[in-house]
């Protein structure tokens, strides 16, 4: 039963339905697959439906009503509505027709004139409802009646003499029936409309404005976009859309009926929230009108030759409006929840049997009460201290949650100073060869201290996975770091899924959603040297040139990664299974290593860890205050040997003075002691540690001169 | 289960947790807003394991592990030890003519008389589990025996068992002779008789009081959807009645009941300490399972986190409906409340948890239900 549970959860990619779920796109994926569907019910029931003629017929058509959708989903983007769009395109008809038929202008003056007629009923919307401020519903149905009401008078007037005429023009003659490369003109123009308000709304500058006015007009205008002017636009997009529609229209059949554009309005809002352009605004985009567009425009075609009557196929039609808009609210309010539901993906993670730890047990981990002899540094003064680190004239160094480095200065460590400000949570530190302080900002990325102050980014991101679905090319939480004598920085991502304050949800997936990094200041690249490690923390140089030691704070483990010499790219576990989750580690004045466990195992959560089900539905219907959590109020300092015996450990029993150790430095004869969530800093006297050793002379030597 | 639950049950899981599958733990608010008062109150007595208080005719009782204390009201002296017995105390009844019973852990009831003299009432094979007893008269005793299957130490085990074995008896006294007044409760671990003789119990497991019919038919709620386990209930004397409840209910044990797989595999594999279970104390190991609200934020570990132990007496009116309430919160130590004797104005209360038997004012309850009633009303 439990080897079903980890083969399924090893193998079957759960998170993945997470993942694509925050995607935009995602939303594309119910009109796909409904695109998809009525294809293949009308391919099985008349697959005379899908000969070339027919095809060849549909494209026409596709194109003018794709066009029409597309006028719609803009307007939907930025919040609006264009009931207009039916009589907009019927007068576009009309006034192709004049202009080629009764007045006998060019082809290239026609299609001016009539963009240009389309241009003028849409600023008269866009006037009306972005600067007058009136309703969108109630200014396009007014929209609505009058120009279908001139279109009327027009046709009273002149249809007889339109249909008497036959516009002598072989290009006029090419819009509407000609082929090029056995595709419809119109076709190929649509697909070409297409693809340029697909690069508009992704990737211009019109574009993102109008999905910030959509999704909020209040924050847009806030933000210093012209709200008005956007929405304005929004309108006349519109009406030239719909004209350059009516135009095709004109040239294909060069009719001026009187039901010409009937009811086109319902069609194209219906398409476009089928395809998934919220009402609401805010969310649209062009694959969603045109997903909508094949949809609609199958199904009406289809009712046709199935031999529906206008007006069924027309309450049809309304009905899908209707169910499309309840799900499209229903979607919008819950799409969090769902997201919320799924997005959370614990994995089966079974750890071995935790060591003894009790006081009379004998192993290196026995309880006792070293750590109790502390004293306190800037107690109450300073939130959130991860780490500590030395400079070369003793003063102490430490993050806080504002964002900020603090400097204590030597040698009583009484005064302090905002040292710099880089903003995030700053996490690991380490000085460089020159001084310079290199900090990892749960956030932000990889940033640089200068001795001046100076805070200058070293790199916020790396190459993106192959075939990731979330893009995990920005830093979310870089955790710790270390410095090769090349001057390379190895540093440690903790997850990729969650940001710096959701680092409980990485602890319930217990998956291996962190990485390694390696900034080269060399030339300045980043890339990602191992993946898929559980929660890698502390980062610490073995010191022979070609290896560091990492902490796997989820896994219990610490292991050693080669990224030089003979094993190069190899990584081994060195101490396998301890009894908490380590954090950082750092070197120790009699050549072996310090790591920190922030926090220790508990056997409820370890069966807990095989059991991703029950993490899974605790996640989704328990408040997160009441989860079942890592220990992190007792922690603890071990030493190891370079092969990774462990050798000692301190213990705080009850954390009294220090609840929380999260990272601990030896300097000169002292070991300090950072936590992430304490007010203080720890100093505890070590007894037979050499009182001149400091970590940044032995690892870069004595005052060097190239500063 | 009929099929009826059973499709109820799945039914709610998969919408959601509904139902039999919610998990919403009632809130402490109004009448059980929670405060410092126990974790103020003056200790009388620190004794490991205090337990059970009863008034004796000749004074103040109170059981500590295996041995029976003699304790003064006021405090001070060292406690007398008149007896001691093989194995842990469950519960004390002091019977009119200064003899009392006791409770074994699953040892039976003893009568030890006022001249020191003992005697067997009920053998270990009849009652192993008597949390709680009084007497209705000379000749009969009231006996809550909480569950077939656990003794005085793994109450978590009943709860995590979903124990519904518990059976409230009728003991008589001359005759040794036990008679079964309601079986298949839910841990029943308090009783009390109300003035106009009808049985009170506290049915733990499923957080109410219950009042059993004299004629055995179905219990009857008086007080339900409490946010704590109840346990010993004893009458204010100038009415109403005091409530101590000896752990409280929280999302994710509700959620662990819940969960059949992971309870049973935890049972089975982890030490009973290190259960998700309500404890009478905790924050003794770090391998206690720890909560998120309770992780301790720049040194402090906020009242509000859920725990696995607490402090919480409720005082009732006379239709059982709390009044007022003290309480000692996450982060504080007098937690396991197991019993409360009211005495010369004063309670008496004992935190089992903590070892701590502590005395209150029962006025100082009078202005925390008006400050309550006040805040309700505004």
């Amino acid at each position: 039963m439990e080897a079903a549970t980890r083969l399924y959860y090893r193998y079957f990619p759960e998170k993945l339905l997470g993942e694509v779920l925050t995607k935009r796109w995602s939303d594309n994926l119910v009109p796909a697959f409904a695109v998809l569907l009525v294809v293949g019910f009308f391919l099985a029931r008349d697959p005379g439906f899908f000969s070339l003629a027919s095809l060849t017929e549909t494209s026409r058509q596709l194109a003018e009503f794709s066009i029409i959708v597309m006028a719609m989903g803009i307007v939907l983007l930025a919040g609006g509505l264009d009931l207009s769009v039916g009589s907009v395109f019927a007068l576009a008809n009309i006034t192709a027709l004049i202009c080629m038929n009764l007045l006998g202008w060019p082809v290239w003056a026609t299609i001016a004139a009539t963009l240009a007629v389309g241009a003028l009923c849409g600023a008269v919307n866009g006037f009306l409802i972005g600067y007058l401020r009136i309703r969108a519903f109630l200014t396009t149905l007014v929209t609505l009646i009058i120009i279908r009401s001139i279109v009327d008078i027009i046709l009273l007037r002149y249809a007889v003499a339109i249909s008497a005429v036959f516009p002598d023009s072989d290009f006029w003659f090419f819009l509407g029936e000609g082929n090029v490369l056995g595709m419809p003109v119109s076709f190929l123009v649509a697909v070409a409309i297409v693809l340029t308000w697909h690069v508009v709304l992704t990737r211009a500058r019109f574009g993102w404005h109008l999905s910030a006015v959509g999704g909020s007009r209040r924050s847009a205008f806030n933000a210093g976009l012209n709200v008005k002017r956007t929405v304005f636009l929004t309108y006349v997009w519109s009406g030239v859309l719909a004209s350059a529609s009516g135009l095709f229209f004109a040239a294909r059949l060069g009719s001026a009926g009187s039901d010409t554009g009937v009811g086109l309005e319902l069609a194209a809002l219906t398409a476009a929230v089928l395809g998934g352009n919220s009402l609401g605004g805010g969310r649209g985009s062009v694959a969603k009108s045109v997903l909508g567009a094949i949809v609609v425009l199958i199904l009406t075609d289809s009712m046709v030759r199935i031999g529906i009557s206008g007006g069924i196929s027309s309450a049809i039609l309304g009905g899908i409006l209707l169910l499309v808009v309840a799900i499209d609210v229903r979607w919008l309010k819950n799409r969090h929840k769902i997201l919320n539901k799924v997005y959370v993906s614990p994995s089966y993670f079974k750890l071995p049997e935790m060591p003894e730890t009790d006081a009379g047990s004998g192993t290196p981990y026995a309880l006792n009460d070293r750590l109790r002899e502390v004293s306190l540094i800037g107690k109450g003064q300073i939130e959130g201290p991860e780490v500590v680190i030395f400079d070369r004239h003793d003063n102490l160094y430490c993050p806080n949650r504002h964002g900020d480095i603090v400097r204590f200065l030597a040698p009583d460590y009484d005064e302090w100073e905002i040292f710099a400000h880089i903003g995030g949570h700053p996490l690991g530190m380490a000085f460089d060869r020159h001084d310079n302080l290199n900090v990892c900002v749960g956030g932000m990325g990889l940033y640089r201290i200068a001795p001046d102050r100076r805070v200058e980014k070293l790199t916020d991101e790396t190459n993106r996975t192959f075939l990731s679905v979330i893009d995990d090319s920005r830093l979310k939480l870089a955790d710790d770091l270390d410095i090769a004598p090349d001057g390379r920085i190895f540093f440690s991502e903790a997850t990729i899924r969650y940001d710096m304050h959701d680092w409980a949800y990485d602890a319930l997936e217990s998956r291996g959603n962190g990485r390694l990094i390696c900034y080269d200041p060399r030339d300045r690249s980043t890339r990602t040297v191992l993946r898929n490690l559980q929660f890698p923390n502390g980062v610490c140089m073995v010191g022979d040139g070609e290896s560091f030691f990492f902490a796997e704070t989820w896994g219990c483990r610490i292991n050693r990664y080669w990224f030089a010499g003979a094993k190069k790219g190899t990584c081994e576990t060195v101490v396998p299974n301890l009894p908490g989750y380590p954090d950082n580690i750092n070197r120790a004045s009699d050549g072996n290593f310090w790591v920190a466990l922030v926090g220790m195992r508990s056997p409820a959560l370890d069966l807990a860890l095989r059991k991703p089900g029950l993490r899974k539905r605790m996640a989704t219907r328990i408040a997160r205050d009441e989860w079942l959590f890592p220990n992190i109020n007792t922690g603890c300092v071990l030493k190891f040997a370079p092969d990774g015996e462990v050798l000692e450990s301190l213990w705080d029993l009850g954390g009294v003075n220090h609840p929380m150790v999260t990272s601990m430095r030896e300097h000169k004869g002292y070991l300090y002691l950072g936590g992430l969530y304490n007010d203080r800093i720890g100093r505890l006297k070590l007894k037979d540690a050499d009182p001149d050793w400091t970590s940044q002379e032995f690892y870069w030597g004595a005052e060097n001169g190239s500063r | 289960m009929g099929l009826a639950d059973f499709v109820a049950t799945a039914a709610g899981r998969l919408m959601g947790g509904r139902g039999n599958s919610s998990i919403t733990v009632p809130v402490m608010d109004g009448p059980l807003k929670p405060n410092d008062m126990l974790e103020t109150a003056a200790a009388v007595l620190e004794e490991p394991g205090i337990d059970n208080l009863v008034m004796g005719a000749n004074g103040l009782l109170a059981s500590a592990g295996d041995r029976l204390l003699r304790l003064r009201a006021a405090g001070a002296d060292a406690p007398q030890t008149p007896a001691s017995f093989n194995a842990e105390i469950m519960s004390l009844a002091a019977h009119p003519d200064a003899a009392v019973a006791i409770g074994l852990d699953g040892g039976g009831i003893r009568l030890l008389a006022a001249d020191g003299t003992e005697q067997s009432l009920v053998g270990g094979d009849k009652i192993n589990c008597p949390t709680a007893m009084i007497f209705a008269d000379a000749n009969t005793l009231l006996v809550c025996n909480g569950s077939r299957t656990t003794g005085a130490r793994d109450w978590p085990r009943d709860l995590l068992e979903l124990g519904r074995s518990g059976s409230v008896l009728r003991v008589e006294v001359a005759s040794g002779r036990v008679e079964t007044i309601r079986r298949d409760l839910a841990y029943p671990a308090g009783l009390c008789l109300t003035p106009d003789g009808s049985l009170i119990v506290s049915e733990a497991w499923r957080h109410r009081l219950v009042r059993l019919p004299a004629d055995g038919g179905a219990p009857v709620s008086v007080l339900d959807d409490l946010p704590a386990y109840p346990g010993r209930i004893v009458s204010a004397g100038n009415g109403g009645y005091w409530l101590a409840a000896f752990a409280v209910r929280s999302q994710l044990q509700e959620f662990v009941l819940r969960e059949h797989g992971y309870r049973k595999m935890m049972m089975a594999e982890v030490e009973p300490d290190y259960w998700i279970a309500p404890a009478l104390a905790s924050g003794l190991s770090f391998k206690e399972p720890l909560q998120a609200g309770g992780v301790i934020r720049l040194g402090i570990h906020k009242p509000w986190a859920p725990t696995r132990s607490y402090g919480l007496l409720i005082q009732l009116n006379d239709d059982f409906a709390p009044v007022a309430s003290a309480h000692s919160r996450a982060g504080g130590s007098r937690h396991g409340v197991t019993s409360v004797l009211p005495v010369d104005g004063n309670v008496l209360v004992t935190a089992r948890g903590a070892g701590v038997l502590m005395r209150m004012d029962s006025r100082a309850f009078d202005d925390v239900s008006q400050s309550g009633e006040k805040g309700s009303v505004q």
